[in-house]
């Protein structure tokens, strides 16, 4: 079912390279923000005390909000990551991928 | 009567003519209409998609929530960022990469096109409308008590002008819409956020202070459980938003607004810097109304209650912060964010029925570009008079559950297929039909039988389902029967599309070939 053009780009190396490595890169980052959120929302149900709890001894702001604000930076963060990673070394390699199938129709 | 908001809202609606006047020469075919002719760039995508999730909803409905729950409301908060996140790192580029103009492309792309462009359709809609009707009651009461109108009035105003958009400016006016209206939100909410700030002398620990000792609840605000007490609970918000974010049609659509995946990339990026933003600035601005709303009596009625209810919160602190004048562009940019977001609802619903159901299921996938077109145009025409009528009939309802049912329906019927129909390779027609309606059944079903429904609207003392968001059920009985009947199918159908996955994962990691060369 597959065409020609499909099979020479399933056993390209760089393609192969590609999509593992842009695989990797977006469920980890996925998992890691996931996990920050998940941690937050069952603190907030089996230890409220946690999250009220001021960050330093003797302070006002509670715990929870600094999570909160710190939930929103790291996805900012990632969010940065991910585009320069695209940018630096997905893009070039989807180019890759593509000038070489070109030059392999033409011959 | 607020004449500064009256005529600002009025100049708004004089350029948002102008550029639907502007639109609608330059919308001439199919890629226009839908599309926007796939010319928008990063940057301006990135705002009109974030516009259209910083909704009256968000804008509104959050701040109220942090003004009565505080600490709680940091769930909601964080979940509408982290959905753009799923986005991002596992949509845009592969939404890009497969389809042309809704999700259901890609859905259909190797499965079997008319059952499961029918059921991506009745997905489509039955997030739109709903969405679209709490979007108009909400309005319509927004309008009532802000600029003094009657609240039919109100409706056929907003319903009249989203269907004016969207019918002769298509995608091409409804971007440009949002795009305006996104930067006046976040110009208002830098405003708001800054003008409690400096009343608090730049001190976010005096105004967690100031709140605490505001509010009713007191120090009870700065710890979780005012509003959520169960872990189900939680979860299932979590869902609702982590993943219903990934299946609103009318989100998925602005990704063909866009060249190709490298500019939907970009869009989903600076969309997650403008969400972050104005979602942090949303905590400060429902602190600010705790301290400077809850006690004025100038925005008290005679029984304590606040003027318009809660939702007005944001509304009130911005008179504290810039008297009438600064009132009045808060209250006319609420305006444009209730009409921009329907506008793009509306466009979503309207291709939903001629792209997916006209188009590919009853012309099976060749119909005549003129007549489509009038199609989707008409549709428009129904769905703006038929949402006009309904809102007028709903006058004072609790129109929470709409929203909750859309979202919920996001979540567990329209991102579960079109996820699964992405990643996995023994994903079959018959799977993808299980899921879909499974996933609909439950969350229907769960909702109507839940405290919102069975009780609120019933008035039965007791709730079947103990819990008001259906998402975690409703997610898993999608997957589990997609799952199943997914893997049981041995029809020679099912084995020719687990063939022809690799053909669709490859187009999706990168991009069509025909038009790279």
């Amino acid at each position: 079912m597959l065409s020609q053009l499909d099979k020479e780009i399933l056993i390209n190396k760089d393609f192969q390279q590609l999509v593992k490595v842009r695989r990797r890169v977006s469920w980890s980052f996925l998992m890691f923000l996931l996990g920050l959120y998940s941690a937050f929302g069952f603190l907030s149900i089996y230890s409220p005390a946690v999250l009220a709890r001021p960050v330093f001894a003797g302070g006002i702001v509670p715990f929870g909000v600094l999570m909160g604000y710190a939930i929103l930076a790291s996805a900012f963060i990632i969010t940065l990551i991910y585009v320069w990673i695209s940018n630096n070394y997905f893009v070039p390699l989807e180019k890759k991928v593509i000038d070489a199938i070109k030059a392999g129709t033409r011959t | 009567m607020n004449y500064t908001a009256i005529s600002m809202f009025f100049l708004f609606v004089g350029i948002t003519l102008v550029i639907t006047v502007w639109a609608s020469r330059r919308t001439k075919t199919r890629s226009d209409f839908y599309a926007a002719g796939s010319s928008i760039g990063g940057l301006q995508n990135g705002l009109a998609i974030a516009g259209d999730f910083m909704s009256a909803a968000t804008f509104l409905g959050v701040t109220a929530l942090v003004y009565s729950t505080g600490m709680d409301a940091i769930l909601f908060i964080i979940g509408g960022t982290l959905g753009w996140a799923v986005i991002l790192l596992l949509v845009a580029e592969r939404l890009r990469n497969l389809g042309k103009y809704t999700f259901s492309d890609v859905v259909a792309f190797r499965l079997e096109r008319k059952p499961v462009r029918t059921m991506s359709a009745i997905g489509s809609l039955a997030v739109a409308i709903p969405y679209l009707l709490a979007q108009m009651v909400g309005a319509g009461a927004l309008i009532q008590i802000l600029f003094g109108l009657p609240y039919e009035v109100a409706v056929v105003m907003v319903g009249v002008l989203m269907t004016m958009y969207v019918m002769f400016g298509g995608m091409l006016a409804t971007t440009w819409i949002q795009t305006i209206k996104a930067v006046l939100l976040l110009i208002a909410g830098t405003i708001i956020g800054l003008g409690v700030m400096s009343m608090m002398n730049y001190d976010f620990g005096a105004l967690i202070t100031a709140a605490v000792s505001e509010h009713p609840k007191g120090a009870a605000i700065m710890v979780p459980g005012v509003m959520f007490t169960d872990i189900i609970t939680v979860i299932s918000i979590a869902l609702a938003f982590v993943f219903g974010t990934a299946g609103l049609p009318h989100v998925l659509m602005r990704f063909f607004t866009v060249p190709d995946a490298l500019q939907a990339r970009r869009s989903v990026a600076y969309a997650i810097g403008f969400i972050g933003y104005f979602q942090s600035l949303i905590f400060i601005i429902g602190l600010g109304a705790i301290v400077y709303v809850t006690n004025n009596p100038e925005f008290l009625t005679a029984d304590g209650g606040l003027i318009g209810g809660s939702n007005m919160s944001a509304v009130h602190l911005s008179k504290v912060i810039g008297g009438d004048l600064f009132l009045g562009f808060v209250s006319a940019v609420a305006f444009a964010t209730i009409l921009a977001v329907v506008s793009g609802l509306t466009l979503s619903a309207a291709a939903a029925v001629s792209h997916d159901l006209y188009a590919n299921v009853i012309c099976h996938g060749d119909a005549d570009r003129d007549t489509e077109l009038k199609i989707s145009r008409i549709t428009t025409l129904v769905i703006g008079m038929m949402t006009m009528g309904l809102a007028i009939l709903l006058e004072g309802e609790n129109v929470a559950v709409l929203a909750l049912i859309a979202l919920a329906i996001a979540a567990s019927v329209n991102f579960p297929v079109m996820f699964l129909s992405m990643y996995w390779s023994r994903f079959t027609t018959r799977g993808a039909l299980a899921g879909g309606y499974a996933g609909l059944a439950t969350a229907l079903i769960l909702v109507l039988l839940g405290p919102t429904v069975w009780v609120t609207l019933f008035g039965f003392d007791k709730p079947i389902f103990p819990y008001r968001y259906p998402t975690l059920f409703a997610m898993l009985a999608n997957l589990g029967c997609a799952y199943w009947f997914s893997v049981t199918d041995k029809s020679h159908r099912a084995f020719a599309e687990s063939e022809s996955y690799d053909a669709q994962w490859i187009q999706s990691e990168i991009g069509p070939l025909e038009e790279q060369s």
